[in-house]
């Protein structure tokens, strides 16, 4: 790989970061003051606000999303982590090259099936909060699974890039 | 389609993403069916329709935003308080402010490295022998799972269709008896060993009281707060999220604020790792439902298992390997929708199976080949793995027997309860 294209890696790879930061906070202030916002709406003023509940249960799913993608870029999705300990560096490097190229492949498959099932809640007008039509809050679920295979790609790449220049792997950023 | 079980079991052992695997098996079962894989889409997005989840993130956030403070060893200096003047103290301070912390943090390994770093070379100090601190260290960092408001237990909730509180009820008195047994065995085991010992001090007892005043009220918030049915339990997450951010980076001032994004990061990704999983388990879920698949499972079941009692056993025996392979969240998700209908043929009551069930799962962060435990101690404490096995087997017996009484002595799960 030329000089250039890794900085522009590294630069996005920044970027991204950034983003899934920015956006991880502002969905869990955003579900921590609508939770305790209601509590003092209810106890204080006995009353509430009616699409509150539903509106956090929709910020879960976009934190669960979004947290997925990040979870994908510091390499800290849950797994069954045996083998890294027994086996030779460079099997390592060898079997994670795999696995996480099966991974991509399922969340492409993931992000093509949701993205279709946004075509139908489109087609059939589909709400929620009220009035909001139900793909703007879905959108996230195909986007983030987009994401998460662009991620697992780049770890693939990073595992080639170990083996052609033999270093050891198993260590991850 | 054995073929292709093989290969995602082989798959799944090499450490492919576990979400990968489960979302592959289920969708390879409805292409089988002529389903549209549409039918995934429809089932991930029900984790949006699921109550008390955000419980999850909340709790998470609040918990690791506490071990970044000095909360662990303000904890550890008031336990110390209390418990320290006596001989083998130290070890029961160990226990004690494991197990309260692992229930703020949801055992994910964040005890070992928050608490552990504290007490692992407090205790050497004190001249405990080496091989019982480390074992002591490891075995703790997942003592607390069934303690309110820990994950796991928040998690059966939502899968099991019961109530949280009732749950959070239920791990009181098994989770006290896994701590007392650990307590008599560090007596037993430190009673020869030459400790420096701490007279009992009302100064250092007021101190500490004093210095720790802004996390005290917490169990109060949270556990007052869901039982006087002034909040439920996904309230009460968000009166702790807030309240531990305003007393430790408002007040207190030991988190910063540039060091808040990385927090929320950890925590979220965590969170994330877990609700992808819970997501495509909703798929696989509906699969194996639309399949027949825990009615053949009961008909098996029911060829050769006869009586409550053998259908604990065989429980017991399944969880324990399956412990040893799976992480506890994707076990939950994956596997309790199964077995509730059986337990409830056998009589089982669904809160007590939950607390076996996590009980049971505890043992596997200690268990080779996966156990979390042993790995993160092996690393944060640099000593080689086999090392960690040898110092964990004692206190992982000690466990395996608290499971054994926590699974045929349903009442010690359920005498809180109303039922």
């Amino acid at each position: 790989m030329t000089r250039g294209i890794t900085s522009v890696f590294e630069r996005l790879d920044r970027l991204g970061r950034i983003a899934e930061n920015v956006v991880l906070i502002v969905l869990l202030g955003g579900m921590t003051l609508l939770s305790f916002g209601q509590i003092i709406l209810r106890e204080v003023f006995e009353t509430g606000v009616i699409w509150a509940d539903e509106l956090v249960r929709l910020l879960v799913l976009w934190l669960a999303m979004v947290g997925a993608v990040a979870a994908t870029r510091d390499d800290r999705h849950i797994r069954i982590d045996a083998l890294s300990h027994l086996l030779p560096p460079f099997a390592v490097s060898l079997v994670r090259l795999i696995v996480d190229l099966f991974a991509a492949a399922v969340c492409v498959a993931l992000a093509w099936y949701t993205w279709r099932y946004l075509q139908v809640e489109i087609e059939f007008e589909d709400t929620v909060l009220l009035d909001t039509p139900a793909w703007i809050a879905h959108l996230i679920v195909p986007v983030a699974m987009a994401l998460t295979a662009y991620r697992f790609a780049v770890l693939v790449v990073r595992r080639i890039v170990e083996l052609s220049l033999g270093k050891s792997a198993g260590a991850t950023s | 389609m054995i073929l292709l079980s093989i290969v995602l079991i082989l798959l799944a052992i090499l450490g492919a993403p576990l979400f990968a695997v489960i979302a592959t098996s289920a969708m390879a079962g409805f292409l089988r069916e002529d389903t549209d894989l549409m039918v995934a889409a429809i089932e991930i997005l029900r984790l949006a329709d699921l109550p008390f989840l955000v419980a999850i993130p909340l709790f998470t956030f609040a918990g690791y935003l506490l071990s970044e403070s000095n909360a662990p060893k303000r904890l550890v200096r008031l336990t110390g308080a209390m418990l320290g003047w006596m001989p083998g103290g130290l070890a029961l301070v160990a226990l004690a402010a494991c197990a309260f912390f692992t229930a703020f943090t949801g055992a994910s390994g964040v005890t070992i490295i928050a608490l552990g770093a504290i007490l692992y070379p407090a205790l050497k100090h004190d001249g405990y022998p080496d091989k019982f601190n480390l074992g002591l260290v490891t075995s703790s960092g997942s003592l607390g799972l069934l303690f309110a408001p820990s994950l796991p237990l928040i998690l059966y909730g939502v899968i099991a269709e019961e109530p949280i509180d009732d749950l959070f009820l239920a791990g009181i008195f098994p989770g006290l008896l896994m701590l007392l047994m650990l307590s008599a065995w560090s007596l037993w085991v430190s009673r020869g060993t030459a400790q420096v010992l701490k007279p009992f001090s009302w100064a250092e007892l007021g101190g500490a009281l004093r210095e720790s005043i802004w996390e005290i009220p917490l169990p109060f918030v949270v556990l007052g707060g869901i039982y006087s049915g002034f909040f439920a339990v996904s309230e009460a997450a968000a009166v702790t999220a807030l309240y531990v951010f305003v007393v430790e980076v408002l007040i207190l001032r030991e988190v910063r604020f540039v060091e808040l994004p990385n927090v929320i990061r950890q925590s979220m990704v965590l969170v994330g790792g877990i609700l992808i999983i819970l997501a495509v388990s909703l798929v696989s879920t509906n699969y194996m439902i639309s399949a027949g698949i825990p009615e053949r499972l009961l008909d098996w079941t029911a060829s050769f298992v006869t009586s409550e009692v053998t259908f604990l056993i065989l429980l017991l025996v399944f969880l324990l390997i399956l412990g040893a392979i799976l992480d506890i969240f994707s076990a939950i998700v994956l596997v309790v929708p199964l077995i509730l209908p059986i337990a409830y043929q056998y009589g089982v009551d669904p809160i007590h199976l939950g607390i076996v069930f996590l009980a049971a799962m505890q043992l596997g962060y200690m268990t080779p080949p996966v156990g979390l435990n042993l790995f993160i101690a092996s690393y944060r404490f640099e000593k080689p793995i086999m090392h960690v096995y040898a110092a964990t087997l004692p206190f992982l017996l000690i466990l395996a027997i608290s499971v054994i009484l926590i699974t045929f002595w349903p009442s010690l799960s359920l005498v809180l309860l109303s039922r």
